[in-house]
């Protein structure tokens, strides 16, 4: 036994020794570029045209959020295989007192472009844009830095998504009663609810619409709890914007029987034969095309509203689930949008007044 | 005993020997997911170590862990185990938050003002705790588990108000006042080359250790309070009350437990947003306490360097490392202290019982 | 009154839902406090637990195999406590803290090389655990949803109960569960008995770890369809709750289950009606319940006398 351990030891030592050794190189080296870099930051942009670096500070969400966390992070990832000049790469934001740190860590290492998710990063993202004026910003799902020279307002109308799988649900439902689950209460979330809201009265001003909030986004049982309760109050369609609670929300869907939408990404491989479709928010095209700004020289700051008309928001490709009729409702709803003939409301305030010009 | 044996057989000796394992340990699990242990490593160090200003974030990361490992220390040396340190840092906290924003007072009395505030209301919630216990005999570790998620959904509650929240679309409470914040001064900051987020917390950290200490070590208190930890009825016996005891100890852990949530917000948070999930600040002050095993000097430093590995752990997503590393790391360190006491240096050897 | 039995349906599915992964994880922290060791590892265990049914499954299509795995994967880890504890004399608390930050991060970290995300693939219905009833109730009447409502839970659920009979009997029926529970109250005379105390208490060990790993399993294989860093929060410590709540005795413990599920099923009904109760304060009530009916009803706790002692073998 002692002599297990020792010798354990003994591997355990070399194996430390030789990662301490090879760190204190690689540490000075950093230091080194490092500071050479910052000397000429001003002058940065043609010293490191070779390589755009994009970094992203999640909120506390984490990067597999299911939700614009992760579809910002897939966008990159996928803009760095495509084209290899990107170099992009993210922190994770635990508490609420991460976000500064999380970017003044990439303002250091001298990113290109530095991308906060959510509009919970807004103040953070505003004192360090301030305090760096040379350093680009883009966040997302946040307006109120729109007013700063070197950030980029990523926006998103996310009432138009919803707004279209609510016009699919409005045809879809048999019993004319759909349900909304939702993971907390905040505008944004609101507004998917709101846009799903007015889709469905569209088509359907007879529906009644169910609505719940699990308070959570990691409530599984909350989320099947939720839905089978609207099932048994006769929902037919369920839609639900709550991450991680959704899986729940699905889940009572499928055991059931009846037809749930997802959210943010095509979620239909969370269950093929009942989620009917999706509400897609196009975070990763948003990130894209910003980073691709940057390399391109292109970058503007204030706010980029991504909407139906140029894909930012749209609904799942996935359509196996889809009767001609929803699809022509939905090709209807989105030329309305398109051409301005249907402005979906953003506030539950302007739901009736929407409902009812719609009716007439 | 030689000079070399007892360097070999110390605590100090066994911790750093559990941390070197640690590492290693991490190591392997970074081969797993193919990546080079050697740049990890380089990437954590050189986060931690590159500037004066990472230095300081590091010691700002670790100011709360380590008033919370003192609230933990605290309560294992008082034989009660502050499994709800979680929900005193939130309750201290928002206590804090909610006198920051709404009180007028100028500066260096409304910190005090939020820190008193927060102390009072940590210690409510280990009182309460404890009046479960002696009271009706409800056991502690399920009423902390219970209080930390009350905790949690009051705090959302709070932060919820009108008269808290945030005027845009944030999901969180308003700033408080500048005039709340213990930041070191600006100049020092500047001149320094610190981060902004710089503050007096570890000030308040380094006293409340020297507290602790005293309390504990020097004081018929600490006395009677380690008595009940060691043998309730013995204590009884020798005309300590057992009761009073625990409420006085869990009043203690609590109140450092609501300190430990003031400083954090008034150093770095400023705000406090609705919670989704569990921060786990109390389970990171547990850890804090056992890498000190309970000792005040040894808290101080083992939270410092949870801290510092905590920042620094979080820069490994810049290499595609994943930060979860850190866990698997500090847990392995933490299951090595806790059989530490098998490495045995012995440079002669004794017969033990029970040993194979 | 069809109200009522809709949401009385309602309740049960809820109490269900919440019940069988909290209550797998509940037993197995009663063999390992009954026989005198601490496991404050259940959340790990079951993390873990969780990892390894979704992953398993999802290679080999089996759910059944996915679930005997993610119990084995909980016992691996509930092994090094057991060395750690019960060989080597570590204090239990500490240890079990260990295992609460060692199991998750060897799942994600294992997750990421394996999937390249911290969650893993979605299971197919096919993979995952089968409800047993689908199908047989219709919906329509407000009886026949609530029959459809209480039966749409899945095997695992009806497993729990089974396994909590069985757990009964050992505790109470057979001569293991004697032995057990006396090395918990005084391991110094099961070793004058003949017993080896060291080896019952690694058994008791390494089964509360089996059973906490199917409990993470339920999250991930029945309540939802894939594991995610978030699907363990907080359950193993609920679960270590309603064993003290239970007086440590499986039945006890079901009891406090039990009891946490409907709350939390509670607070769905009463946040669906149109009562205007602030969300939050709604979140509260299971463990606020908790709190009231065990100052009402349950009271002081009986620990087991050598409950978080290590025990040293005398010559």
């Amino acid at each position: 036994m002692k002599k297990l351990i020792a010798l354990l030891l003994a591997l355990v030592m070399c194996l430390s020794l030789v990662a301490c050794g090879t760190s204190d190189d690689a540490t000075t080296g950093d230091a080194a570029t490092g500071d050479a870099t910052t000397e000429d930051t001003a002058a940065g942009d043609d010293a490191v045209a070779e390589t755009i670096k994009v970094g992203m500070v999640t909120d506390v969400g984490g990067v597999n959020d299911q939700s614009f966390n992760q579809t910002s992070w897939e966008g990159l990832q996928a803009l760095a295989a495509e084209d290899p000049t990107f170099e992009v790469s993210y922190l994770e934001s635990k508490t609420d007192a991460d976000y500064a740190s999380n970017i003044e860590s990439f303002i250091d290492e001298d990113y290109d472009l530095i991308i906060c998710v959510g509009y919970m990063l807004a103040n953070a993202t505003r004192e360090a844009a301030e305090a760096n004026p040379d350093q680009m910003f883009a966040i997302i799902d946040d307006n109120s830095c729109a007013d700063l020279p070197n950030v980029a307002c990523l926006m998103f109308a996310q009432e138009q998504s919803s707004y279209l799988v609510g016009v699919v649900a409005g045809l879809a439902t048999e019993s004319n009663t759909v349900g909304y689950v939702q993971g907390q209460v905040s505008d944004s979330m609101n507004q998917f609810g709101v846009g799903f809201i007015s889709g469905v009265l569209s088509v359907n001003p007879e529906a009644t619409v169910l609505q719940y909030n699990v308070n959570s986004f990691a409530d599984a049982p909350g989320g099947s709890t939720a839905a089978t309760n609207m099932i048994t109050n006769g929902a037919d369609v369920i839609f639900h914007a709550a991450g991680g609670t959704g899986n729940g929300v699905i889940e009572a869907c499928a055991a059931n029987g009846v037809y749930a939408i997802g959210v943010d990404t095509d979620q239909s491989p969370l269950a093929p034969e009942y989620v009917l479709t999706s509400a897609m928010k196009r975070v990763d095209n948003a990130v894209q095309d910003i980073s691709k700004a940057v390399k391109d020289g292109t970058f503007t700051a204030g706010t980029h509203l991504y909407d139906m008309t140029n894909g930012g928001v749209d609904i799942a490709p996935t359509q196996d689930l889809l009767t001609e009729e929803m699809i022509a409702a939905v090709e209807e709803a989105k030329a309305g949008i398109l051409d301005g003939s249907i402005v979906v409301p953003t506030t539950a305030a302007e739901v009736p007044e929407f409902t009812l010009a719609a009716a007439e | 005993m030689s000079k070399l044996e007892k360097i070999l057989q110390s605590a100090f000796f066994r911790t750093i020997i559990s941390i070197l394992i640690g590492f290693a340990v991490g190591a392997i699990f970074l081969l797993i997911v193919n990546i080079s242990p050697a740049e990890a490593y380089a990437k954590l160090f050189s986060s931690i170590f590159s500037n004066p200003k990472s230095l300081s974030y590091c010691v700002v990361y670790a100011t709360p862990l380590i008033i919370l490992g003192l609230s933990v220390a605290f309560s294992f040396r008082t034989g009660v185990f502050n499994i709800g340190a979680e929900g005193q840092f939130v309750v201290g906290s928002m206590a804090a938050c909610v006198v920051g924003i709404l009180v007028p007072a100028p500066p260096i009395v409304l910190p005090i003002l939020c820190i008193a505030a927060a102390a009072a209301a940590g210690a409510l919630w280990g009182i309460i705790v404890g009046f479960l216990k002696v009271k009706w005999g409800i056991n502690e570790v399920l009423s902390m588990i219970m209080f930390n998620w009350i905790a949690f959904y009051l705090s959302n509650y709070i932060a919820d108000l009108p008269i808290i929240k945030n005027e845009g679309n944030a999901e969180a409470t308003k700033n408080v006042q500048e005039a709340a914040m213990i930041l070191l001064p600006k100049s020092w900051i500047d001149s320094l080359g610190l981060c902004n987020s710089a503050s007096w917390g570890i000030l308040i950290a380094a006293i409340l250790a020297v507290v602790v200490y005293i309390i504990i070590e020097k004081t018929s208190l600490g006395y009677s309070l380690k008595a009940v930890g060691f043998n309730r009825d013995a204590a009884e016996y020798g005309g300590i009350n057992a009761n009073r005891s625990v409420l006085i100890a869990l009043a203690i852990s609590g109140a450092m437990g609501g300190i430990a949530g003031a400083t954090n917000l008034l150093g770095i948070g400023q705000r406090i947003a609705i919670f989704t999930a569990q921060e786990s600040y109390g389970f990171q002050g547990i850890i804090a306490a056992l890498i000190g095993a309970s000792n005040p000097l040894g808290v101080f430093v083992g939270g410092l360097f949870y801290g510092a590995i905590k920042y620094g752990g979080s820069r490994l997503n810049i290499i595609g490392a994943p930060s979860e590393v850190v866990n698997v790391i500090m847990g392995t360190v933490i299951f090595l202290i806790a059989i530490s006491h098998i490495f045995n240096f012995r440079l002669r050897k004794k017969k033990k019982g029970g040993d194979k | 009154m069809d109200n009522f039995i809709n949401n009385l349906g309602i309740l049960i599915y809820a109490t269900l839902l919440y019940t069988a992964p909290l209550l797998y994880a509940a037993m197995g922290s009663c063999f390992s406090e009954v026989s005198g060791v601490v496991n404050i590892g259940i959340e790990g265990m079951m993390t873990v637990g969780a990892f390894t049914g979704a992953t398993v499954a999802y290679f080999t299509g089996n759910p059944w195999l996915g679930f005997v795995c993610a119990g084995l994967a909980g016992m691996a880890f509930a092994l090094l406590h057991g060395i750690a504890t019960i060989q080597f004399g570590a204090d239990q608390t500490i240890s079990g803290t260990a295992i609460n930050f060692l199991a998750p991060g060897v799942a994600i970290v294992t997750a990421k090389a394996i999937f390249n995300s911290s969650d893993t693939v979605p299971l197919d219905p096919s993979s995952k655990i089968p409800t047993l009833f689908a199908g047989v109730f219709s919906s329509g009447t407000p009886w026949s949803n609530f029959m459809k409502n209480v039966f749409s839970t899945y095997a695992s659920t009806y497993l729990v109960f089974v396994v909590l009979v069985v757990v009964w009997f050992v505790f109470y029926k057979t001569r293991f569960g004697l032995r057990m529970r006396a090395c918990g109250e005084h391991p110094l005379a099961c070793q004058s008995l003949g017993i080896n105390v060291h080896r019952t208490r690694m058994i008791c060990v390494c089964l509360s770890g089996f059973l906490a790993g199917l409990g993470g399993a339920c999250m991930t294989m029945a309540t939802s369809n894939q594991f995610r860093p978030t699907s363990i929060v907080g359950q193993g410590f609920i679960a270590i709750a309603a064993v003290i709540f239970g007086k440590f005795r499986p039945q006890g413990a079901m009891i406090g289950c039990l009891l946490f599920g409907l709350c939390s099923g509670l607070r769905v009904v009463i946040g669906s009606s149109s009562l205007n109760i602030s969300v939050q304060l709604l979140s509260m009530i299971p463990y606020v319940v908790t709190v009231i009916v065990l100052i009402l009803f349950v009271g002081k706790s009986h620990v087991p006398a050598a409950n978080g002692k290590p025990f040293v073998k005398t010559k």
